[in-house]
């Protein structure tokens, strides 16, 4: 290391991901942070680099009949069936509370048809405090026999053109890694119009119950997330920030500073924890701290000289 | 009322016999736990299980350097358990709490009560551990059901006699083998007790779904009011994971981590 850890009182953990500016690369993603301002009490919400909101439609959604979770090793399944608010009680009851902050918000949107995520998008268009939207394509589209957004590429680069022309916002695109090629999916949406990709989403799994011999979710199906996907997601976010043109947001099974730097060397811009916030509502800030302590340590002068350097030649 | 995320120091992990245990704790700045509400644990050394544990309160007493002791009444019965059950005196283990909604009848106003049942089915006598002190030092009597499968279900026997007693009611117990008490589910004695005009006016509950199903049906049958401290899987406890619904009798969904754990008997989908 040229540069002594002396030298660097202070890293620079700011982040660039496509048009955002973020205060550093930590980001709660979404469903794991409700819509923020719960956990104003819980966590430190200022040192975030932005939060994700809890996924929002249209309408408000009850969600999934009990039983919706199972810890299964190194990590849990989810079949929440996307139960939220809905955008307008989002907009106008916790929206105000969070638009001041630091943080840059981000929501996230989800519909089971192309024109409830152009309605999404121009719902929150307006907001100055939004900073981005965040799709979530991993919703059975009802009218092509509810076969997800984000499994076909013509299906998806369509969804991302209509939202695209709904709003000025940068769009950010969930990928599934419920696919063959992710990256496939990735140039999809990027040919959509969208700015940024943030992958991946909850891998599908499921869990049985021996003594009851029947699965515990309700759904049968969930969605996997914890440390046990992080190898997995770290692959797909590797091959596409390397075969797609658009800053990555790095998400799976996020815990720990290695984790953050594993992911952004790999090619994310920025990360989003998850499921550790269950296990510890702090885990994101501690991040952050951890993560200034760790470039600071080994000399690192900023965020931006690790992304991607595990993809370029030695 | 802020839940905070604090350190906790095992004190000790008392073996009542296993699979039953009782963990005290020292939590540095924990506030007291109303009846009912509850706590999420996990052993820090250990990366397994993933997430931490809901217990109810069983127990506290606040010290005089402004932290908080409590006591987990807990039952091996999986990894997380399991876990909790090897802490070792003078281990460091987070604790996130107090959780949830207590009982709500133990705010109102004593005076208007009769009597109170509280009916426990095994571990689930740690969902009352606290319920049972309140109402004792509010003067207010009650008679504890505590149904188990055999004798050794029944850990705090001793501990919610002396309370019962205290306050001019009983301890009733019965055993699914007849190894304690009488023979047969604790639900018998309490519709017992309901038709020979105990006078209870509110019946509480905590212990498998089945129990607090059947005692809801009774408590109905009986024009009696009364409340169950429920338990799902639960991924956070703080509202976070969405993960931990109750079905209510309306068709919506409640949080047990926040509009629960403790239920009215009639709003819940038994």
């Amino acid at each position: 290391m040229s540069a002594g850890a002396s030298s660097l009182a202070s890293p620079d953990l700011s982040t660039r991901v496509g048009p955002l500016r973020l205060q550093n690369p930590i980001l709660t993603a979404s469903g794991t942070f409700g819509y923020g301002l719960e956990f104003a009490e819980r966590a430190d919400l200022h040192r975030l680099g932005g939060l994700v909101t809890k996924g929002l439609s249209l309408e408000p959604l009850a969600g999934n009949p009990p039983v919706r979770i199972a810890e299964t090793r190194g990590g849990m399944l989810n079949s929440i069936g996307l139960q939220n608010i809905g955008v307008d009680r989002f907009l106008s009851d916790v929206l105000p509370g969070l638009k001041d902050l630091p943080p840059k918000v981000i929501v996230n949107l989800f519909g089971y048809a192309q024109d409830e995520y152009v309605r999404l998008a121009e719902r929150v268009d307006p907001y100055e405090g939004v900073a981005a939207v965040e799709l979530n394509v991993s919703c059975p589209n009802v009218s092509k026999g509810g076969i997800e957004f984000g499994h076909d590429p013509d299906v998806l680069s369509g969804l991302v053109r209509r939202v695209r022309s709904a709003t000025g916002k940068p769009i950010v695109v969930k990928l599934s890694p419920n696919v063959t090629s992710p990256q496939a999916l990735g140039r999809a949406a990027q040919e959509g119009g969208a700015d940024i990709l943030s992958a991946v989403n909850t891998f599908v799994g499921m869990a049985i119950d021996t003594a009851t011999r029947r699965p515990v979710l309700s759904t049968i199906r969930g969605g996997l997330s914890g440390p046990a996907i992080k190898p997995l997601a770290l692959r797909i976010v590797f091959d596409v920030a390397r075969e797609v043109d658009l800053p990555v947001i790095g998400i799976g099974g996020i815990e720990t500073v290695d984790d953050v730097l594993e992911f952004l060397l790999a090619g994310a811009s920025a990360v989003q924890v998850g499921t550790a916030l269950f296990r510890d509502p702090r885990t994101a800030e501690r991040l952050v701290d951890g993560l200034r302590e760790r470039l600071r340590v080994d000399g690192i002068p900023s965020v931006d000289s690790l992304i991607g350097a595990a993809a370029r030649p030695e | 009322m802020a839940a905070v995320d604090s350190r906790g120091e095992v004190l000790d992990v008392q073996a009542l016999p296993l699979p039953y245990f009782l963990l005290r704790a020292r939590v540095a700045a924990m506030e007291p736990a109303e009846p009912g509400q509850f706590v999420m644990v996990a052993s820090a050394n250990r990366p397994e299980p993933y997430l931490r544990r809901a217990f109810s309160v069983y127990d506290q007493e606040p010290a005089s350097d402004g932290s908080l002791v409590i006591s987990l009444l807990g039952k091996v019965i999986g990894r997380g358990t399991e876990a909790l059950a090897a802490c070792v005196p003078g281990e460091r283990i987070p604790v996130l709490g107090p959780l949830g909604t207590g009982f709500h009848s133990v705010a109102d106003d004593a005076s208007k009560f009769g009597r109170a049942a509280l009916v426990a089915g095994g571990i689930g006598s740690a969902g009352l551990g606290l319920l049972a002190q309140a109402l004792e030092r509010a003067g207010r009597s009650f008679d504890f059901f505590y149904g188990g499968r055999s004798a050794e279900d029944l850990v705090e026997a001793e501990t919610f006699r002396r309370l019962s007693e205290r306050t001019g009611g009983w301890l009733v117990t019965t055993t699914e083998d007849g190894s304690a008490g009488e023979r047969g589910l604790i639900t018998t004695p309490l519709e017992a007790g309901l038709r020979a005009g105990a006078g209870y006016t509110t019946v509480f509950t905590c212990g498998p779904h089945g129990l607090m199903a059947a005692v809801a049906r009774i408590a109905a049958d009986a024009g009696v009011a009364g409340e169950a401290a429920t338990e799902t899987p639960m991924g956070c406890g703080y509202g976070a994971c969405l993960g931990c619904a109750v079905t209510l009798k309306n068709g919506g969904y409640a949080l047990c981590c926040r509009q629960g754990p403790v239920f009215r008997l009639d709003e819940v989908a038994w």
